[in-house]
């Protein structure tokens, strides 16, 4: 009853204390003191007055204690039982599969349930998290870390005991300092240590790809080496077979040699026939009881780059612009050019010479536009009739061409004479099927006329057509260039195709500008016409303006990147900014969008597939104004990522699409070690006073008798805020008021 | 500067009209897109040192008309060094039988422009001596054009000697050098020079006939000279092609080369 009254227990030991600042006190004094004289002067003295007043002052003597905020306080301490500790590994080496086909994380809630009641479970790997690990992924082990941590946490407190239930792969240092260092300082443990073995000794084996090395990049057909390192433990086999797979398709297999160690590299050699980035694959079989299946396999993303491009220059007849092309092409280094010029033909056979005394060879028609075709990204047909080598199987051999371009996606010149276009018969041809221009000419195929080719708004933009960087200049450097001397005609442009300089007076059927120089696109390839065989005008004429051959290389320059699809001149283009990451990096994923004539495409809808080992993720972008949008994703899952891009306008209608891939080559350094380290375990235990506790054995955690921790209590009654105050106020009050009412005053 | 409205075929004569008839078939097979751009040489005139002699070089294209597939057009232009014009005819030949005029400074720049650009400059020495004073004043001329760049002796496996014909010794009318010097620039030599007057076993007289007689094999000697003027033409426009990897494998297996 009295310590409700005071609103708790007032023990003795305790010591009272004011609250409320003094001065405010003082304040409520005065106060109080005015109002006691001010309501006793007035009144005639008496006994009842007497009585009244001091009632009154004891009310008011109540109600100044409560303002002066007394508060009872007791402290003391005092002891509760010990708790226990349990360390649980949480990395992923702890996936490492036992004998029996199980993971060893397994064998840890048997250990768990062993432990004494109310144990408090912590996962360790590269930090400590409160609870029961739910997955073992943990990308490092730090046991040390996680023993300082708990030491920390549980400061001052007696533990009843620690446990700790790993497999010893200990990569935080705490493993090389007690297996290493006599007098190395351990981790203060707050109660005696009990080590738990998860995972078994020996038995186990394991077949691991540990890295994969490509130095970077490659060129395209030129050789490059793959090395594969491999790792084989457990088993007395000795060597292994390794796989390696581009892009899912088999590249080669060897058989590694292993050294005593279990190590072994293969060196595989890879001839690139394509430009893009691609994944290299590296695996070993996945034999029963391997430990850690997943590191059977490690991916690379190799950047195949041209060095060179090679380029294919066939010429009907040799003439200046055919000797100004290839001193172009033989100069430029990034060129590999393989020309061949018909120097004599059936109607030059009379001129009474021998065929001993020529230095001619047979034209390899045959060879050249079947099996060598494909090796090459360009090929030039220059002023070339085809006719008089290959009539009987032109089909088979100008579809090869054809199939070159629409299917491998490389590309296809034809220049002006006197036998190309139609004048070359092509017409009705394979051929027909991939040139820029209408053939079907009827009459005169060729006007002779000189004159001032035109630039295009659609040559204004295109890159090929770019000498100058500045349009308005562009324009300008066009017009000034030196005439040409004549005009193969055609039936204008191809649909689909692009003009990018046209005649400026000579127009088609179709009562527009006859082209000059025209592109297209087919199938994967690209394909390029220009009409007439003086364009080493702007070579020569040039320079002998004193204005130099630039805009003749600058020209073919542009020419050769955009025919061979130089991945800058896509219409829509994506990259990462790496080929290879580490688990955890940011992938950056840029992709750039323009329209046919090359101008930014801005506020361009830009949809993001990235396939990997994880599963599919989607990203989603708007251009800015540059045509570009750059996009991130975290490198999570090790292995081969493929992204694909897809670009749509304003309008919805789809701009284009671009892939590229990355991997994330990450070697688990957590799988690097699949056997348990017992000798580190059972030594921790043993330096630190511990037991040590084998997989499989069973035997019960040291545990502290003495254990616990000091709490130290401390106990406040807020006695201004006790029932007994408004009670006392009340009953002197009420007293005070009826002795006045008693004596008639009101 | 001199310059002379283009010449083709000097001189109606009974053998030229013969000689155009033959070849008539060949000009009228095929032609450039735009005739402007057809082969055609260009003939460098100094005011002293130099001979103009159209009728051989009218030849040498009549004779790369009938026996190569390269359509020509038989014109052949008088031209100074310094003549923009020079611009129009990659293909120019220098020909004198004395000393030549120094070359100003614009044309000395012309010509370096011209060679360093892509055109062909073939001199020949026309006196069909040992030692000349035209040899001494084209080694002056050189060296001007080409001051770290000395006329050297060409190999016998270059690309001027497999450019269509295959010859293992240049001659001209006369057979005193068997060589051909020349300038090289990058893989190329630009700028060849013949001392054994080439252009003199081409020349014709107005009649047609042979103008001079070539010695010491005469007719056969000929041959021969014919077969460089061709190769030199060739080699103007198609420069090392001969070289490519893909045309000497095959000569090698064809027993051709050694």
């Amino acid at each position: 009853m009295m310590d409700w009254l005071l609103g708790g227990c007032c023990g003795p030991g305790g010591r009272l204390v004011f609250t409320t600042e003094p001065w405010i006190i003082g304040v409520a004094t005065l106060g109080v003191l005015v109002a006691l004289i001010l309501a006793a002067i007035p009144r005639p003295r008496g006994r009842a007055r007497i009585a009244e007043v001091a009632f009154l002052t004891a009310a008011a003597g109540v109600l100044l204690g409560a303002v002066a905020g007394p508060v009872w306080i007791q402290e003391g301490d005092r002891v509760e039982a010990g708790r226990y500790v349990a360390l649980v590994d949480a990395s992923r080496s702890m996936q490492v599969l036992e004998g029996d086909g199980t993971p060893r994380s397994d064998q840890v809630a048997a250990r768990l349930a062993a432990l004494p009641p109310g144990t408090e479970v912590f996962a360790f790997g590269d930090g400590l998290r409160p609870g029961v690990p739910i997955t073992y992924d943990a990308g490092d082990t730090d046991l040390g870390g996680a023993l300082a941590a708990v030491a920390q946490r549980y400061a001052g407190e007696k533990l009843e005991g620690v446990a700790v239930l790993s497999d010893g792969i200990d990569r935080g240092g705490l493993r090389r300092r007690v297996l290493g260092e006599a007098d190395a300082v351990l981790p203060r443990l707050n109660g005696p240590l009990t080590v738990y073995q998860i995972g078994e000794d020996g038995g186990r084996t394991d077949v691991s790809v540990t890295d994969v090395r490509a130095g970077g990049f490659a060129f395209l057909r030129a050789p490059f080496a793959i090395e594969v390192d491999v790792r084989a433990v457990g088993t007395s086999a000795r060597s292994v077979p390794v796989t390696l797979t581009r892009d899912g398709q088999p590249v080669g297999q060897k058989t590694v040699a292993l050294d005593a160690e279990g190590r072994g590299t293969a060196r595989f050699e890879v001839t690139p026939e394509a430009v893009g980035r691609f994944i290299y694959e590296a695996a070993t079989p996945v034999t029963a009881g391997d430990a850690v299946p997943a590191n059977n396999a490690l991916s690379l993303a190799v950047r195949v780059v041209r060095d060179r491009v090679r380029v294919l220059q066939v010429c009907g007849s040799p003439s200046f612009d055919q000797k100004f092309l290839r001193l172009f092409l033989k100069e430029d280094p990034a060129v590999d050019l393989v020309s061949f010029f018909i120097l004599r033909t059936d109607r030059d056979m009379g001129a009474g010479w021998d065929s001993s005394e020529l230095s001619l060879i047979q034209f390899p028609y045959e060879k050249l536009f079947s099996s060598e075709l494909w090796s090459f990204d360009l090929v030039i047909f220059q002023n070339f009739d085809y006719r008089p080598y290959f009539d009987n199987n032109a089909n088979e051999l100008l579809g090869n061409i054809a199939r070159y371009v629409k299917e491998n996606g490389k590309a296809f010149v034809m220049m002006g004479g006197d036998r190309s276009f139609d004048l070359g018969a092509y017409a009705g041809t394979p051929i027909a099927d991939i040139l820029p221009v209408q053939l079907g000419v009827s009459g005169e195929a060729i006007d002779p006329g000189a004159f001032a080719p035109r630039l295009t708004e659609g040559g204004a933009r295109h890159p090929i057509t770019q000498l100058v960087g500045e349009p308005t200049e562009n324009t300008r450097a066009w017009a000034g260039l030196s005439q040409l001397d004549g005009l193969n005609l055609s039936r204008g442009a191809s649909q689909g195709a692009a003009v990018l300089l046209e005649h400026p007076t000579l127009k088609g059927p179709d009562d527009k500008p006859l082209p000059v120089l025209a592109v297209g696109e087919y199938g994967a390839g690209r394909s390029m016409a220009l009409l007439g065989d003086s364009s080493w005008r702007w070579s020569f004429a040039e320079a002998g303006e004193g204005r130099g051959n630039q805009a003749y290389l600058r020209f073919w320059k542009n020419a050769a990147r955009w025919l061979i699809g130089d991945p800058e001149d896509q219409p829509v283009v994506v990259e990462a900014n790496r080929d290879n990451y580490q688990i955890g990096e940011e992938v950056r994923i840029t992709t750039k969008v323009r329209n046919v004539s090359f101008a930014p495409v801005a506020e361009a809808k830009v949809d993001i597939t990235v396939d990997g080992p994880g599963g599919r993720e989607k990203l989603e972008g708007r251009t800015g104004a540059d045509g570009s949008v750059a996009l991130t994703l975290p490198a999570s899952d090790r292995g081969a990522h493929r992204v694909k891009v897809v670009a749509h306008g304003a309008s919805g209608a789809t701009v284009g699409e671009a892939q590229t891939a990355f991997a994330v080559t990450t070697r688990d350094p957590e799988l690097e070690e699949v056997e348990p380290d017992s000798a580190f375990l059972r030594t921790l235990a043993a330096r630190t006073g511990g037991q040590y506790v084998a997989a499989g054995e069973r035997a019960a955690p040291l545990r502290d008798p003495d254990a616990g921790r000091r709490v130290r209590d401390r106990a406040e009654t807020r006695l201004y805020a006790a029932p007994l105050v408004p009670l006392l106020f009340g009953l002197f009050l009420s007293i005070s008021w009826w002795i006045r009412r008693r004596a008639g005053y009101r | 500067m001199l310059r002379s409205p283009p010449r083709v075929g000097a001189g109606l004569t009974r053998r030229t009209l013969l000689t155009s008839a033959l070849a008539l078939p060949f000009a009228l097979r095929a032609g450039a897109v735009g005739p402007a751009s057809e082969v055609d040489i260009a003939e460098i005139q100094l005011s002293r040192g130099t001979i103009s002699r159209p009728e051989a070089w009218t030849r040498l294209l009549f004779e790369l008309l009938q026996s190569t597939s390269v359509e020509a057009e038989p014109r052949v232009v008088q031209l100074a060094p310094d003549d923009p014009a020079l611009f129009r005819h990659p293909f120019a030949v220098l020909a004198g039988n004395d000393a030549l005029t120094p070359l100003t400074e614009a044309a000395s720049q012309q010509l370096v422009r011209y060679l360093s650009y892509g055109g062909f400059l073939f001199i020949d020495d026309t006196t069909g001596e040992r030692q000349s004073d035209f040899d001494t004043s084209v080694r002056a001329m050189v060296r001007k054009l080409f001051p770290t760049r000395a006329l050297t002796t060409l190999p016998t496996d270059h690309s001027v000697y497999r450019a269509f014909f295959l010859i293992s010794e240049p001659v001209g009318r006369v057979a005193l050098h068997r060589t051909l010097e020349g300038v090289a620039q990058g893989s190329m030599h630009p700028l060849l020079y013949s001392r054994d007057d080439l252009s003199g076993a081409l020349d014709r007289r107005a009649d047609g006939s042979d103008a001079l007689p070539c010695t010491p094999n005469g007719e056969l000697q000929r041959r021969e000279a014919v077969k460089l003027a061709i190769n030199l033409l060739m080699y103007g426009l198609t420069s090392n092609y001969k070289q490519d990897q893909a045309h000497v494998e095959q000569l090698i297996r064809e027993g051709r080369l050694e």
